[in-house]
């Protein structure tokens, strides 16, 4: 049965449209979706803040409350497997404190080990829901991320090479609107199918070898395009082909478990080493073995987990003979400073490549 | 007429200038200081260079430029190739050293590592959230000394005990070191602590993790001391070049760069005679409030940027 609630979540990078599909379709409440982030979300996100605490807290948290501005009255907060366990529970003592008033429902309390107590955190947002129509909507929710992942690895390979400008962007956005707008599997099967026979008729203008570049790093920072001041985009249009392999598809849905990835890497790290942070380093290997150009390094100030990375991404480097651009991000990191780096990176690897 | 070609690096602090031949020699350079006014920099430049220049033998026939100011700088000459700092000094050391395989490089607000295999730069870093250890701190630092930030090399090179200094932040640095005054350490020892602390906190942040293999070349301001190359020699173990012309390096780099490239421009130095004029306008067009940047050649619009999205592209 419909409940009359009105849902929001913070905002991440382009799962936007598969986490309201779900929450509609499968819990059958209104879904609040706040406006994109801006310089402004952070801006409040900081004010209220621990000024230490990483870039994502601070962007979520302004997001919940550009969610609370648009209308929400229930928001969900995610469960996660560092510090990011912890935010839900900080944010909400935040939120209260300023004298906001909603349900605040935090996945983090729900993980128990037992997918089963999930299903207590979905009755709190709709006590009537109907589990049949949750399992269905959650299966076509994923399918969705998937798509979502698959059609922004295709972009990013190859928009930096399109012979008419914004030719991709143009399908990109029309893909995502369609995701947000689609009301049953049939609709979303489509407008993936359509986004990937638009893109694969674009004509390109790509040399044989192309320069490849393998962005790899925190889970946040290195998926939401917003956060990290396009790192992506802006390596595409130097005329980079792009390849990032963190994201919910590989990390969470078809993901091998810690143990499986820890044996892939085992003469570099003897202990499984956290979060992303394993992934990322069997991630690095694989792309300096398949001889890519150079690696980027995507994290915010102060994420443990990838700073644990770093000095093993340094003995990758050495040995592939790989360089490792290392980029931090805090919400004061200027546009200015990061396309400095990035365009210092694109002209080494690209003399580089001229003389290997 | 021969072909020349002009690099220009404007920095935070200070502005270079050089104009080469075909074969990289010097025709002229100028060396100035900002003064946080970067379009008066470069047309004080432009004038100067101009003084030095043979205009019967010579016409420029591009031009790069490079630094911080390096777009504004690029609009306001008519630039053919504007390259980011990075890549300028591995082009200018490599051009001059080929052998080199590790550039260092200090300026007033960043700070570089460069590390070139055959005569390619196949990694580098650069300061991150932090200025500690670079120029802006030796000159603070010798102004509570009361010193010339120039004179900061010679005095240290007489100390036979630096004073250990905390070199980890600018800020902890600073108190560490009135307490050291305070306590009574000689002058020269703590000034001799300084150049230490700037070439420990270089090699600490940006040199981290990054194999420094000799030879070394040390630019931007900073190598200009004495103190600090000393400094680094201690530190690596094998000697420092640095150059006559280190402090250009970021500018022959652009000339270079500039004269590689297949653009070709004629620049006109009636540049400093006219009048720029900048303007900062808030977009406004959605939260992100972009700072966007008008540049006004004799109040005619010649450029704008600052704007991240569509919405602010057709600003007028």
């Amino acid at each position: 049965m419909e409940s009359n609630k009105k849902v929001a979540f913070p905002r991440i990078a382009n799962y936007n449209c598969a986490i309201k599909y779900i929450l509609e379709k499968g819990m059958e409440v209104r879904c609040i979706l706040q406006p994109e982030m801006t310089k402004r979300t952070i801006e409040i996100g900081a004010k209220y803040s621990p000024d230490y605490v990483c870039t994502p807290f601070k962007s979520s948290l302004g997001s919940m409350i550009e969610a609370l501005e648009a209308g929400a009255d229930s928001i969900m907060m995610t469960n996660g497997v560092c510090r990011l366990g912890y935010y839900g529970e900080l944010q909400e003592q935040i939120l209260r404190d300023l004298g906001y008033q909603f349900e605040f429902v935090n996945l983090s309390e729900y993980t128990t080990g037992k997918v089963k107590d999930y299903l207590k955190a979905v009755k709190r947002i709709n006590p009537k829901y109907s589990f049949p129509k949750l399992m269905l909507a959650l299966k076509d929710g994923l399918a969705m991320a998937e798509y979502v992942d698959n059609v922004t690895e295709e972009y990013y390979k190859n928009c930096g090479f399109e012979q008419e400008k914004g030719a991709f962007r143009k399908v990109f956005r029309q893909f995502l609107t369609e995701m947000e707008t689609a009301r049953s599997r049939g609709e979303i099967d489509a407008g993936y199918r359509e986004a990937m026979q638009r893109m694969g008729r674009i004509p390109l203008d790509k040399p044989e070898w192309p320069l490849r570049v393998g962005v790899i790093g925190e889970f946040f920072t290195v998926m939401d395009p917003f956060s990290n001041l396009e790192v992506e985009q802006k390596l595409a249009d130097m005329g980079v082909e792009v390849h990032r392999w963190m994201n919910v598809k590989n990390r969470m849905l078809h993901y091998s478990g810690e143990k499986n990835m820890n044996v892939k890497i085992r003469e570099l790290c003897t202990y499984e080493m956290g979060p992303t942070s394993t992934a990322n380093i069997w991630c690095a290997k694989d792309y300096a073995e398949q001889g890519f150009d150079g690696l980027i390094h995507v994290k915010s100030a102060g994420c443990t987990p990838e700073i644990d990375v770093m000095p093993v991404l340094q003995r990758i480097s050495e040995e592939y003979k790989i360089p490792v651009l290392y980029l931090t991000y805090d919400s004061q990191t200027s546009d200015v400073g990061m396309m400095t780096r990035l365009e210092a990176f694109y002209d080494m690897i690209e003399m580089r490549k001229k003389v290997v | 007429m021969d072909h020349a070609y002009l690099g220009i690096d404007v920095g935070s602090i200070s502005t270079k200038g050089v104009i080469i031949d075909r074969d990289n020699h010097i025709l002229g350079s100028e060396y100035i200081w900002t003064e946080g006014n970067p379009i008066w920099a470069v047309k004080e430049l432009i004038r100067r260079l101009e003084q030095q220049f043979d205009k019967e033998h010579y016409k420029i026939v591009a031009t790069g430029t490079t630094g911080s100011a390096r777009k504004l700088a690029g609009t306001i000459v008519g630039a053919t190739m504007v390259k980011n700092e990075i890549t300028a000094h591995a082009v200018g050391t490599t051009t001059f050293y080929p052998n080199v395989r590790t550039i260092l490089e200090i300026g007033g607000q960043d700070s570089k590592i460069i590390l070139v295999e055959n005569g390619v730069a196949v990694d580098y870093a650069m300061n991150t959230l932090c200025a500690a250890g670079t120029g802006a701190f030796l000159s603070s630092q010798a102004k509570r000394l009361g010193i010339d930030v120039e004179e900061i090399g010679a005095i240290a090179l007489t100390s036979k005990h630096p004073t250990p200094i905390a070199a980890r932040c600018t800020v902890f640095a600073e108190s560490d070191l009135v307490h050291k005054i305070q306590n009574g350490h000689e002058r020269k020892d703590i000034i001799a602590g300084v150049c230490n602390a700037v070439a420990a906190n270089y090699l600490n942040n940006v040199g981290k993790g990054k194999k420094i293999e000799s030879p070394v070349v040390f630019q931007g301001g900073v190598s200009k001391n004495a103190g600090v190359v000393a400094a680094f020699e201690n530190m690596l173990g094998c000697k420092v070049i640095v150059d006559e012309n280190g402090h250009l390096m970021g500018a022959l780099g652009a000339a270079i760069l500039a004269k590689k490239s297949d653009k070709r421009k004629e620049f006109d130095f009636s540049v400093e005679d006219m009048e720029f004029r900048t303007r900062e306008v808030l977009c406004g067009r959605c939260t992100n409030n972009c700072e966007i940047i008008c540049v006004y050649r004799n109040g005619m619009m010649i450029d704008f940027w600052g704007n991240r999205c569509e919405r602010g592209a057709n600003f007028k």
